[in-house]
């Protein structure tokens, strides 16, 4: 298979994650559209490893997914404190910056 | 069509269709499942591409202890946050998301085709080439000798990472 078919599948499941994240309002599924995207250039760049002969494009997955983790440890940590203040996690209702 | 074009293309439409299933189910467990099955897709890309590890982190990591935090968090939110949303306060927003992201795929795939090529000057070549190290040493040694010989600083700041994330987690979670 070309580089390209790799890229374009690539690139429609990043638009899927951008579309989600414009569209829903529960920060759960926002944030699993944040992970679709991560997951859509870690398509990318596995694909490139492969087709440059280089390790170099799995490294980068390595530390993505390391950031992944940590990004989703503290964004769903940052959820549950705000539900426990609010009782409440509709993204359209949190709008004040004062707890 | 040759069999690694047909797997190609089912997968392709398999990770795709499961894609579209995390943003419009209603129920955030829905999703979440949806999401594991997308990641277990890509995890059979990369093993077509010849990338092992990376595919048996991915399930490990990704599909294991990832997803399984994110349904602890939404299995304990979903009383309160349950599928009835109520009515968007900005009824075009739907309508825009969708064309900003036909937008977007389109000019993606023409950029894709219309773009330069990859000339062979930048494939790695004899002893450096992925497939030299991997046919002569394996494929996790492969990955070991690029991560300790070129990336060590990097694997080292992921730690100082992993630690702050750790710290985060617990202040925010402190009941206070």
């Amino acid at each position: 298979m070309p580089l390209s078919a790799y890229l374009i599948v690539s690139a429609i499941i990043f638009t899927l994650g951008v579309i989600g994240v414009l569209v829903r309002r529960n920060p759960l599924i926002i944030f699993m559209s944040i992970e679709l995207m991560l997951n859509a250039v870690n398509l990318s760049f596995v694909a490139f490893s492969s087709f440059l002969d280089s390790a170099d494009g799995q490294m980068f997955v390595f530390i993505v997914l390391t950031v992944a983790a940590a990004e989703v440890v503290v964004g769903l940590a940052i959820i549950v404190s705000i539900f426990r203040t609010r009782r409440n996690i509709d993204v359209d209702d949190m709008n004040i910056l004062r707890g | 069509m040759t069999a690694i074009q047909i797997s190609f293309f089912v997968l392709a439409v398999a990770s795709t269709v499961s894609a579209i299933g995390v943003i419009i189910f209603r129920n955030a467990v829905h999703s979440a499942l949806s999401l594991i099955l997308t990641l277990l897709f890509l995890a059979l890309f990369y093993l077509q591409l010849g990338a092992m590890f990376i595919a048996i982190v991915q399930i490990l990591i990704y599909a294991g202890a990832i997803m399984v935090l994110f349904l602890f968090v939404v299995t304990m939110l979903a009383s309160e946050a349950s599928d009835n949303e109520p009515p968007d306060r900005i009824p075009w927003q739907r309508g825009i998301a969708a064309a900003l992201g036909f937008i977007l795929v389109g000019a993606l795939s023409y950029l894709l085709f219309t773009g330069q090529t990859l000339d062979n000057g930048a494939k790695a070549s004899g002893a450096n080439s992925l497939s030299h190290v991997v046919s002569t040493q394996g494929n996790i040694e492969a990955f070991g000798q690029a991560l300790f010989h070129g990336f060590t600083f990097p694997f080292e700041v992921t730690s100082l990472l992993i630690i702050v994330a750790i710290l985060g987690a617990m202040v925010l979670g402190r009941r206070t």
